[in-house]
């Protein structure tokens, strides 16, 4: 025991001391953040406005419709053409305009026709989109006017609607949007922790082997205490890097509570933190994310161990040998995609029991409420298999490490890998 | 006193070779022990069942008297693999302490050994350096150092100075003969066979995973001795009379070399000798060198193992 313990220091500490560690902790956060808003902005960005000209043969639309609606939203103007038509089809940009569209001569009251924005170029649906818009607005101003409905009709109209959301009737409290959130979070973080920590663990057991410093190791530890030293020293680290993550947070949201009176976006997050906070069981959930996180990584950082003892210093040999275990873990992440959207259909059920996929698919589920959605019998029979399914991939990974360890030479299929597993000593 | 190690019938088969069939021996407390053999002889698995890192399919293994329990001998045993292998990323002072600690030393006792070799061995200012900025000589010293480090009864050196200078080997030879005054066992395994001789109390030599010789050097030397003499003289000698006790192997001006009859002694052929009045100047006899008796013994078997199924 005592040996394990000077493992696991010596594996712990030459990580977090280095330069890396520090860097991809405070980076990750950030890039994560970057990733979320930067695909916003892109999105936002890559809309262009266009200017289009339309050619109205239905007699409807008025320049004073379009104008109006042109200064309430200046994303793309819209200019309705009475004469030059030609010119315009024959070419639009020597015209001024990035493309045109024709209405056809239709009746207001079943007016339901698809128009073409036809143009030199092509432009994506998020910039259709926008002239789509403005166009139905007109459209429905037309509408309207031919109808005569009053402005107060028309708000009524718009805003008079029925909404349908889910509510379990178990757990009133549970908020959808918010476990879906917080279930897509912690599911990903748990495969983020699996992928890269995972193959951490394969690349310093290579280590261990390539400088043929195992040998020397083993006679003075057993070799499963040499991986298990190795597991646990990196699972310390990935610990750590949670614990300085939750910390972060922490300080964010205390900071932004303090400041709270002056900043309006500052008090908005906190505000929206603390209703989510409410609607959702935190120490349940921190306790569900700690178990899946550490049972998952033992379950798959061992498989990922073994395969590290099988192989040589050719990297190429150890992805082509860790595809398998890395598929199931991709797999997880889309079974976890089924499970946010639907928390009890048969899918999400199997899928957070199975051991391989449940550390993923149980931490997405567990935010809709237990036992409101996750019923305590499937939450203790998940936990239950996963335990059982760490033990057993601990000790078929020991058995591997043991003869990987120490063999050189062809790399071992997975078939010879599994007779090393079952031999006797 | 027991001997330090008593190896009783220890076989390991693997699946294609029996790597050790059938192996006997005993290593007495002190000695400078042997342990030879061609590539592929089984040394190296033998070695792994003594460190425990493989458990042998029969026999047994007495370690100081007691049946060996490799999870609380091996603070015992100090082993340095033929593959050296150390951190390379990691400091040298810190990987010291490291190996120290897992044979179960206690900080502030490695800490003191430590010190005393890297003084010993001039290694001082390397205590922040990576192993990734050491020379290969440089390495090698410090994996010595790590083997011997915590002092234990049973020293296994694989192939000890590859890789060294002259100078940096005949330190680590001292050494080994310190360890031994003091009353640490060496296993020694090599192929380089002047080293063996020159180090070496007793010897075993291995191949195809048995035993095919045991004794001291001495002991050896005299078996396989062929009955060589070298005689030097003033005249010219010949053996064509058939009553000389000897025959003549060879002649290079006044140097012969004479392999004696059966029923013969030395003191027969000097006496022949003194008899025809042949002046001499030397009578030396000539034993084999362990490099001849290694080839003798090894030769005409194949200098690779074949694989085969083995049923165990």
């Amino acid at each position: 025991m005592n040996k394990i313990w000077i493992i696991i220091k010596r594996e712990y500490l030459t990580r977090v001391r280095k330069k890396t560690f520090i860097i991809s902790t405070l980076l990750f956060p950030l890039l994560y953040l970057g990733l979320i808003f930067g695909m916003g902005f892109i999105a936002e960005k890559s809309k262009q406005n266009l200017h289009v000209a339309v050619i109205d043969s239905s007699g409807y639309f008025s320049t004073d419709a379009i104008n109006k609606q042109n200064l309430a939203d200046n994303s793309s103007v819209l200019t309705l053409v009475k004469s030059n038509t030609d010119k315009i089809i024959a070419d639009h940009n020597a015209e001024g305009y990035d493309g045109y569209i024709i209405i056809p001569a239709i009746n207001w009251k079943e007016g339901s026709d698809s128009l073409f924005f036809k143009a030199n170029k092509s432009y994506g649906s998020g910039s259709t989109a926008a002239v789509e818009a403005k166009l139905n607005r007109i459209w429905n101003e037309i509408k309207n006017d031919s109808l005569q409905i009053d402005t107060e009709k028309q708000t009524i109209l718009v805003k008079s609607k029925l909404r349908v959301s889910a509510r379990n009737i178990k757990d009133e409290n549970a908020n959808v949007k918010t476990a879906e959130g917080i279930g897509y979070v912690a599911g990903f973080l748990i495969y983020f922790i699996l992928l890269i920590y995972g193959s951490q663990v394969m690349m310093g057991v290579m280590e261990e082997k390539t400088n043929r410093i195992a040998e020397v190791i083993v006679s003075s530890v057993k070799p499963f205490q040499m991986m298990l030293g190795k597991i646990l020293g990196i699972g310390l680290v990935a610990l750590t890097q949670f614990f300085l993550w939750i910390a972060f947070v922490l300080i964010v949201y205390n900071v932004g509570k303090a400041s709270g009176a002056g900043g309006g976006m500052a008090t908005e997050m906190v505000g929206s933190m603390q209703k989510m906070f409410a609607s959702v069981n935190v120490p349940l959930i921190l306790f569900c994310f700690g178990f899946y996180f550490l049972a998952g990584f033992f379950f798959y950082a061992s498989l990922y161990g073994a395969i590290g003892s099988a192989v040589n210093e050719d990297m190429r040999e150890a992805q082509s040998l860790s595809f398998p275990i890395t598929m199931l873990v991709i797999i997880s992440i889309a079974l976890m995609t089924a499970a946010i959207s639907d928390p009890t259909g048969p899918i999400a059920v199997w899928g957070s029991i199975i051991p391989f996929s449940s550390p993923i698919v149980m931490m997405a589920r567990i935010p809709y409420g237990v036992p409101g959605t996750v019923p305590v019998w499937q939450l203790a029979l998940s936990m239950g298999l996963l335990i059982l399914g760490f033990i057993f991939t601990v000790w078929f990974a020991g058995k591997i490490y043991r003869t990987g360890i120490l063999m050189y030479g062809k790399k071992p299929s997975w078939k010879e890998m599994i007779r090393w597993a079952f031999r006797k000593n | 006193m027991p001997s330090i190690l008593e190896l009783q019938n220890l076989k390991k088969y693997f699946a294609t070779q029996k790597a050790v069939d059938d192996i006997s021996l005993n290593v007495e407390r002190g000695q400078i022990f042997g342990l030879l053999g061609p590539n592929g002889a089984g040394k190296t698995t033998l070695i792994r069942m003594i460190t425990g890192i493989f458990y042998p399919d029969e026999g047994q293994i007495i370690f100081d008297g007691k049946k060996f329990d490799p999870v609380n001998d091996v603070g015992q045993i100090g082993y340095m693999p033929e593959e050296r292998g150390l951190y390379k990323k990691m400091k040298i002072g810190e990987q010291a302490m490291y190996l120290a600690q897992l044979k179960g030393l206690s900080h502030k006792d490695a800490m003191a050994k430590i010190k005393k070799w890297f003084i010993k061995f001039e290694m001082e200012s390397w205590w922040n350096k990576k192993v990734e900025d050491l020379s290969k000589g440089m390495g090698q010293k410090l994996q010595f150092v790590t083997t011997v480090l915590h002092e234990p009864k049973l020293i296994i050196l694989d192939e000890p100075f590859s890789g060294l200078d002259p100078v940096n080997s005949n330190l680590i030879k001292d050494e080994i003969y310190n360890l031994a005054k003091s009353g640490s066992t060496i296993i020694f395994s090599t192929h380089r066979m002047e080293q063996v001789e020159e180090i070496c109390n007793h010897i075993v030599l291995v191949n195809k995973g048995k035993k095919i010789l045991d004794g001291t050097v001495k002991q050896v030397k005299q078996e396989f001795k062929e009955n060589l003499f070298s005689i030097g003289t003033e005249q010219m000698l010949s053996s064509q009379n058939g009553n000389a006790p000897f025959e003549l192997v060879g002649s290079a001006d006044h140097s012969h070399v004479v392999r004696i009859k059966e029923g013969q002694t030395p003191n027969n052929v000097l006496q022949y000798l003194l008899q025809q009045g042949i002046a001499i100047h030397s009578f030396n006899e000539i034993l084999p060198s362990l490099n001849d008796i290694f080839i003798k013994l090894v030769e005409g078997t194949p200098t690779a193992r074949q694989f085969q199924k083995v049923e165990a």
